[in-house]
């Protein structure tokens, strides 16, 4: 039995009237890949801010590596990584200067802090830049770069919202490569995306939420299957077959 | 300790990003200077600089007559040999183009003797002096009226005492009525000897006062105000790209990214002040009074209190362009209100009454009680307190807002 990591239970958020997560639960295994899909709105970046401490939940209750977030969010916040959807840097600074600079912030001493800065850039292909201003990469090298602080102090679970919106197909392949080496090394890493076929590529097993509840969860194989056969079924058919066809804002 | 860490962190990441912001650089110290140098240069006259007075004299008189004689004494033949505060005086020669020049505000007034003027001292009718002066002129105005009064009694005086003699004379039989007309004819000649003189009294020293002791608290305080004021706007930016979430998740506490932007920003308006005091002292010959401590600290509670409102306004607002339009209208209304681009202390009752709403208000009459006044630190207690009072009211609203919403 592999062990739990992350558990998830009875989750509630609400703002204002409107009810963005409304009883989740779930469960993220150590080392695993756990893709968290939906269409827009559906309520996966709040479950996330809700995952990572930023926001509290109105109701339920979550651990990571055994800790609660409520009682000890920050030996929750030692465990994890965060990747925001958002280009979440300084475009001012070098790219060094970022990774050095969030690095000081996960704790690491300035030694420490420049040599995984260097480690982590060479992962990404981008240590020729590392002196380079930010605002001047392109979008690409900025989502590697954004990927990379959240690598910084090593932590045990990953936080990934959509690292690969928007970008050329050669970043993407590096992210996705970089992704499956963390997993090799046992990192346990929550995933969200847009894109199907990186789900399916990368995600061990998958949730797909949908106003605020998680409607189905399971491999990507058993999302399939129950559809049709494997060979003329994708992830997308399942996704669009379970939260419909109707547009969202 | 770690937290104090992250307080710091932050901060000279903050201190970075400013060194590599070129417009932030030139708006918290670059601006400023442009401002003071040519405030300086315009508000050079406040305060009392002793500026030399130029009187113009005009004689509608023949050559040879009294006027002439008058003027050539009085007008000015070697400016070096003025004392300070002493007149010039200048003859014009001709009375159309002088009243010309004064239509035109190219000249402020003169004072002009009558054709009849010789004529009139001499067969007892007297004479009318002119003064033409401009509205505006009030000093030319006063100062020729006043040298018209003097001649005016010199001559006189010089004509009775003349009379008197020549009348005990006859009386006496001493001469007849004959010679008592050659008498009157040389009355030029014996008032020439004593003729005017003409005298400045001056009491005590004019000093002239430095603007830059004015000049240079008001623009600090405005462009302090102004840089913390548009700090708002990197935190806001900051808040709609991730990176303070990014921070929170990352296992900063909220107080300690409060406290790391607070002292980031009181970093930047340290340094602010300190190249403004410097540059002061060493460009503009300011004299920070006899308590240059007193400066120093009302210096960094406006720092202070900038600050706070900085992060206050952060807190309030949603958008990066709503924080910078809030905090440049917050500046440019705040800054003449509070007395910033001229001295409070030149400005009516009620303006006064005004400035006391704002904290530049305060700041500069802080300032100005030290700089200008020459009071010791205790005079300026009460507007430190004001500051300090300014600064908690916008730190707790921020405090409160960040804690509940802000991130």
């Amino acid at each position: 039995m592999a062990e739990e990591f992350l558990v998830a239970q009875d989750l509630y958020k609400s703002f204002n009237e409107h009810k963005a997560v409304n009883g989740v639960s779930f469960t993220i295994y150590k080392g695993e890949i756990f893709g968290l899909l939906g269409p827009n709105g559906a309520g996966k970046t709040t479950t996330i801010r809700m995952l990572t401490t930023v926001l509290e939940p109105d109701r339920g209750h979550v651990t990571v590596g055994g800790h609660s977030i409520r009682d000890n969010a920050d030996a929750v916040r030692s465990l994890i990584g965060v990747c925001p959807q958002e280009l979440a840097l300084y475009e001012d600074l070098s790219a060094i200067d970022n990774m050095v600079f969030f690095g000081r912030m996960v704790g690491l001493d300035g030694r420490e802090a420049r040599a995984q800065a260097m480690a982590h850039l060479e992962l990404m292909g981008l240590v020729e830049r590392a002196m380079g201003k930010v605002g001047k990469f392109s979008g690409g090298m900025k989502r590697r770069i954004n990927l990379a602080i959240a690598l910084m102090g090593h932590p045990e679970l990953l936080f990934l919202d959509e690292p690969t919106v928007g970008i050329d197909p050669q970043s993407r392949n590096n992210i996705y490569e970089t992704i499956e080496g963390l997993r090799d090394r046992g990192m346990t890493i929550l995933y969200t995306t847009h894109y199907m076929e990186e789900a399916d590529r990368l995600c061990d097993r998958i949730a797909i939420i949908d106003g605020g509840q998680i409607i189905a969860m399971d491999t990507p194989y058993q999302l399939k299957s129950r559809i049709g056969p494997l060979e003329q079924v994708t992830l997308e058919d399942v996704f669009l077959k379970l939260t419909g066809r109707r547009l969202r804002d | 300790m770690k937290q104090l860490k992250h307080i710091w962190f932050i901060a000279m990441k903050d201190l970075k990003l400013f060194a590599a912001d070129r417009m932030a650089l030139s708006f918290a110290i670059l601006y400023p200077f442009l401002f003071v140098v040519l405030f300086n240069f315009l508000l050079a006259g406040i305060g009392g600089e002793d500026e030399r007075l130029e009187l113009h004299l005009v004689t509608q008189e023949a050559e040879g007559g009294l006027s002439h004689q008058i003027i050539e004494a009085l007008q000015t033949k070697d400016e070096s040999q003025l004392k300070p505060g002493e007149p010039r005086i200048v003859w014009t020669k001709d009375y159309d183009e002088a009243r010309q020049a004064v239509e035109d505000k190219e000249l402020g007034g003169f004072l002009a003797f009558p054709a009849d003027f010789t004529e009139g001292v001499l067969m007892g009718y007297g004479a009318q002096l002119e003064v033409i002066a401009h509205a505006d002129a009030f000093n030319t105005r006063a100062a020729l009226n006043g040298l018209a009064r003097a001649i005016a009694s010199r001559v006189g005086a010089q004509r009775v005492a003349n009379h008197a003699i020549i009348g005990l004379l006859i009386e006496q039989g001493l001469i007849g009525q004959a010679i008592q007309q050659l008498f009157l004819g040389q009355e030029a000649i014996i008032a020439e000897e004593a003729f005017i003189g003409f005298e400045i009294e001056k009491v005590g020293k004019v000093e002239a006062e430095n603007p830059a002791n004015f000049v240079i608290p008001g623009y600090l305080v405005m462009f302090t105000f102004f840089t913390a004021g548009l700090s708002a706007v990197t935190i806001v930016r900051e808040r709609q790209n991730h990176t303070l979430e990014r921070l929170l998740a990352g296992s900063v506490r909220r107080e300690s990214i409060l406290g790391g932007i607070f002292t980031g920003t009181v970093a930047k308006g340290l340094i602010q002040i300190a190249i403004f005091w410097t540059a002061g002292i060493l460009i503009f010959g300011i004299d920070l009074g006899l308590s240059p401590a007193a400066v120093i600290i009302l210096s960094i509670l406006m720092v202070l209190m900038s600050s706070a409102f900085g992060i206050m306004l952060a807190t309030l607002v949603k958008t990066p362009r709503s924080a910078s339009s809030i905090a440049v209208l917050a500046s440019l209304v705040l800054a003449p209100l509070g007395g910033c681009w001229w001295p409070l202390f030149i400005t009516p009752e009620w303006m006064q009454f005004i400035a006391k709403i704002t904290p530049h208000g305060w700041a500069n009459t802080g300032f100005n009680k030290l700089m200008v006044f020459g009071a010791d630190f205790s005079a300026a207690v009460p507007e430190m307190l004001a500051l300090v009072g300014f600064a908690v009211v916008f730190g707790l609203i921020a405090i409160w807002r960040f804690r509940t919403s802000a991130v």
